[in-house]
């Protein structure tokens, strides 16, 4: 095989050409290369893996929610049947709906913690006010996926957390009686509502999640990670070397200095 | 003051362009640095809801081979959904338990409203709006002191409501039979109201309401020890029964219309007798 620097290998070319060929039509290999070639702080610490680790379980629950909605039936009269079937007869069914079972309890965790860590860093703060509101919305979603999800093994424990939650939505003033109403589908939990809360569940909120999510890490990638601020090195942090006696008095007010430590 | 002086639109402008530049000159690339401090919290991520998904289920069903059975992380399933037996008690998920919580601070019927729409409203249109109130420069823990006192207020109050939400006492139908010969002594109950109360017992009611102190209060529903001296009549109670909220609109209570006429009238009975202790 040729060896000559000018000349690309065959194996080379064989991977270039794919590459060069997506590129020109969609610039999708350029993209890619940006968004892992990117600069971020060099400060940045574990608890900012918090938000990644939100994804990996949001993803979970979509691959395990697939596979189960493959064997589950979304009626009163199979889909308790269909549970049990999934869970104790289908190979590895209880391990797919364990995962989802519990996954939604790792995703609403991972959710609470990366906000905690949003608001210690004050990473909310300008720019980055809006990626905050698609938090809070995504939060939301997740949670209106674990009251969907919950009616749906269709047994005692679903069924009667449901009646009373529907029944508690119902006591918003304007809008309850009508998302209770909408909620049911009916003046009773049966069929309607089942249909009704396994389409909100596997497609209306998962679809509003995956656009919040798109949002959420367009604006990440656009507007930057945060230094953690209490870092020596925190990227933006005040020149040290053009001291600004109007920024100090934003920050520091004089009057406060004698009694304060750094 | 001085003409000079920039506007704090200008200082955070200038802040994030300084930003900018310092992750441009001293940042480091995301790939691999920062993605495999991603890829080793993503791998524990799903290794933590794998096993959770074994204990589940190597505990609840490996030694009965019954998906049924309480393991350490709860039965697999329960029994079948039965729109007609009423004697269960509603419990959310774990993560709704601080909201479910927030309906026993409540009074029934002036204020649950405040329970169950009208603080978690007010708390998430404050968590929304944040950044649009908390407009300072500030990113240091030592130099927010509001913000701090904010989040350790947040984070105890609803570790506290998950925590009550978590261990309310349930009301067992089996429990609850035991006491219904003190309600008959205490409340000096006619022979014709025993079997409504024996039936209040296991119907479910005290999943919601308590009576003579038995039962439970997890959503606020009201205390029945006195409902009898409100006089509603017999034929308000079986209509309020079968469609409480045909009657009483708003109302989040089930409908027990399933229950069928002659149990409702014993229940109807029951309650119109039960006019506090005597």
């Amino acid at each position: 095989m040729s060896t000559r620097r000018r000349q690309p290998s065959r194996m080379q070319q064989a991977v270039d050409f794919p590459l060069d060929w997506l590129e020109e039509r969609s610039g999708l290999v350029g993209g890619v290369k940006y968004f892992l070639f990117r600069k971020v702080p060099a400060d940045t610490n574990w608890m900012q893996t918090l938000g990644s680790a939100t994804l990996t379980a949001f993803l979970v629950q979509t691959v395990t929610g697939v596979i189960l909605a493959m064997y589950y039936q979304p009626t009163p009269n199979d889909a308790y049947a269909s549970i049990v079937n999934i869970t104790d007869h289908v190979t590895l069914g209880w391990l797919v709906r364990g995962m989802h079972k519990w996954g939604a309890s790792v995703f609403i965790i991972l959710m609470f913690l990366h906000m905690g860590r949003v608001f210690l860093f004050g990473a909310y703060k300008y720019p980055r006010e809006l990626n905050w509101v698609l938090g809070v919305l995504l939060l939301v979603m997740g949670m209106a996926e674990g009251f969907t999800g919950y009616l749906l093994p269709w047994d005692q424990t679903a069924y009667w957390a449901s009646v009373v939650g529907i029944n508690l939505n119902g006591t918003a003033p304007f809008l309850g009686p009508w998302l209770a109403q909408f909620l049911r589908g009916g003046q009773d939990i049966g069929a309607e509502t089942l249909a009704r809360f396994y389409s909100l569940h596997m497609l209306v909120i998962p679809g509003a999640i995956f656009a919040l999510i798109g949002l959420h890490l367009y604006l990440v990638i656009r507007l930057g990670v945060t230094s953690p601020p209490w870092s020596k090195e925190a990227a933006g942090a005040d020149r040290a070397d053009e001291p600004s006696q109007l920024r100090e008095g934003l920050t520091r007010p004089a009057a406060r200095g004698a009694g304060e430590s750094e | 003051m001085a003409a000079g002086k920039p506007s704090a639109v200008d200082e955070r402008r200038a802040q994030f362009a300084r930003y900018k530049q310092d992750v441009k000159a001293r940042g480091k690339s995301f790939y691999p640095f920062a993605m495999f401090e991603d890829t080793v919290m993503s791998l524990v991520v799903v290794t933590v809801i794998v096993a959770l998904a074994a204990v589940w289920k190597w505990t609840a069903w490996a030694p009965h081979h019954l998906g049924t059975h309480q393991g350490l992380l709860g039965p697999e399933y329960t029994a079948p959904a039965d729109p007609g037996t009423t004697n269960f008690v509603p419990r959310p998920d774990w993560y709704f338990y601080f909201l479910f919580y927030l309906l026993r601070i409540f009074k029934w019927p002036e204020t649950v409203f405040l329970g169950t729409v009208g603080v978690p409203t007010i708390a998430l249109i404050l968590l929304i709006a944040l950044p649009f109130y908390d407009v300072r420069r500030e990113r240091r823990l030592s130099r927010r002191p509001v913000a701090v006192v904010g989040l350790v207020l947040t984070i105890l109050s609803m570790a506290i409501l998950t925590w009550k939400g978590a261990t309310a006492s349930e009301a067992l139908a089996s429990e609850v039979i035991a006491d219904v010969p003190n309600w008959i002594s205490a409340e000096k109950l006619p022979p014709a109201a025993v079997p409504g109360a024996k039936l209040f017992a296991v119907a479910g009611c005290t999943a919601c309401h308590t009576y003579l102190g038995t039962g439970s209060s997890n959503l606020g529903a009201p205390d029945l020890t006195t409902i009898g001296t409100r006089n509603l009549g017999i034929a308000f109670q079986i209509r309020h029964l079968q469609c409480p909220s045909c009657v009483n609109p708003g109302s989040p209570m089930p409908k027990f219309a399933s229950l069928g006429t002659t149990r409702l009238h014993e229940l109807a009975v029951f309650l119109e007798a039960s006019k506090g202790k005597k």
